[in-house]
């Protein structure tokens, strides 16, 4: 059954052997789109994903919102918004925070390297498939993009009792989460599996 | 008329890699995932756990999603609360914002869920595309509800001045976040080819290859 592939959303059989460079299959009879193929989609996947790395270490690195009352001001950063739920009694969302908006991203951008740079280059290691597994599990589970809607909704509502100042990890969080979200829709599932099967075949 | 599916020639789709194999297999040969034909009890476990979330919602609607303490003074919110003080100051395309990230979002979410089950079960007519869409859409907008525990996360961490303005955040953002990701678990363990076969007359399965 090579070339074909089954329906996600209906289960219809379609071939998409005969796909060319750029273009993607979607499913005649629900309408689901099924691959994309792209002849460069690894380095994409890999530019992306530097990227986002590069920027999520400086969202770690500097001051996030500071937010000024009547004299008084105080600073946070991305850390800290786990840290201050914990704190204040709340160490389950804490921990789900953190997950979401900075543990799971990181470790899929982690993954997505190891997963990338071997098969940019061709090379098979049977750890690929462990990765390109946890990659599709986990990468339902990142919110970066909810994350930034989050920070914006609450700087509306906090904008009317103090001044509000975005910090440089604020801009480099917003680049993160665009990067990541890029890097991730880069990466297709089907033809990605193709190749690692391929490789490993080869071998 | 019949389509060629996967079912009807006798291969299931690994979930996770897209790979075919025979239906009788139990892991799938490329990635080593548990292999079905459909979800395993996907109408039962979805069901479950949409009534699991429907019994968050209640505290996550009545009980306080933050305190504000402000001068001594403390004041509880809760979402929809939020929503009604928005109004009050004014700032209506932000209260409009918040409520549909956390109150039409997570219902329609629960109502689509609920419906497409129900279709399913009853075998009904209705256009079976729509309802895939239906069902694409219900996934993908299944983490925006959490925007509001990012919030109460947020404002926690940002404001803390003293006595001045604190603000601490309430029991309904746990039960809130619950809902949310109960529902999004819902979501995924819902099998839309199920809506697909239901169209199919029962015992008339296509083995024409």
């Amino acid at each position: 059954m090579n070339g074909v592939l089954a329906c996600h959303g209906c289960d219809l059989l379609v071939d998409v052997s005969q796909l060319g460079d750029g273009e993607s299959a979607t499913c005649p009879r629900c309408g689901n789109i099924l691959t994309r193929y792209r002849s460069d989609a690894y380095s994409r996947v890999l530019a992306y994903t530097t990227a986002a790395l590069v920027l999520l270490v400086l969202a770690n690195s500097y001051s996030f919102l500071s937010f000024a009352a009547s004299g008084l001001e105080s600073v946070m950063t991305l850390r800290q918004t786990p840290i201050a739920l914990w704190e204040q009694g709340m160490p389950e969302v804490a921990v789900l925070v953190a997950a979401f908006i900075i543990l799971i991203p990181a470790a899929v951008l982690v993954m997505l390297l190891l997963l990338c740079i071997p098969l940019q280059y061709g090379r098979y290691h049977p750890w690929l498939v462990t990765m390109a597994k946890g990659i599709f599990i986990a990468q339902n589970w990142a919110m970066v993009e909810v994350f930034i809607i989050g920070v914006i909704v609450s700087l509306v509502k906090i904008a009317a009792m103090a001044t509000v100042v975005l910090g440089i990890s604020f801009w480099a969080y917003a680049g993160f989460s665009i990067c990541f979200v890029l890097a991730v829709a880069s990466l297709d599932r089907y033809q990605c599996w193709e190749r690692i099967e391929t490789l490993g075949g080869g071998n | 008329m019949a389509a060629t599916t996967a079912a009807s020639q006798n291969l299931a789709a690994c979930h996770l890699c897209c790979k075919l194999a025979p239906a009788d297999v139990h892991h799938c040969p490329r990635c080593g995932s548990a292999m079905h034909l459909r979800k395993n009890d996907s109408i039962q476990r979805t069901l479950a756990l949409l009534f699991t979330a429907c019994l968050l919602y209640i505290p996550a609607n009545i009980f306080p999603i933050m305190y504000t303490d402000q001068l001594g003074k403390t004041e509880a919110s809760n979402i929809l609360g939020g929503v009604i003080l928005l109004i009050d100051l004014g700032s209506v395309p932000v209260a409009l914002v918040i409520f549909i990230f956390s109150v039409m979002v997570p219902s329609g979410k629960l109502m689509a869920m609920f419906y497409l089950v129900w279709t399913v079960e009853r075998h009904s007519p209705l256009d079976p595309r729509q309802r895939t869409v239906m069902y694409r859409v219900t996934e993908f907008i299944g983490k925006w509800s959490m925007v509001d525990v990012f919030v109460v996360a947020i404002l926690v961490a940002l404001v803390h001045l003293g006595g001045l303005l604190v603000i601490r955040p309430g029991i309904a953002a746990l039960s809130f976040a619950g809902v949310v990701i109960v529902t999004m678990i819902a979501a995924e363990s819902f099998d839309s080819r199920l809506i697909w076969d239901s169209m199919e007359e029962p015992g008339s399965e296509d083995r024409t290859s």
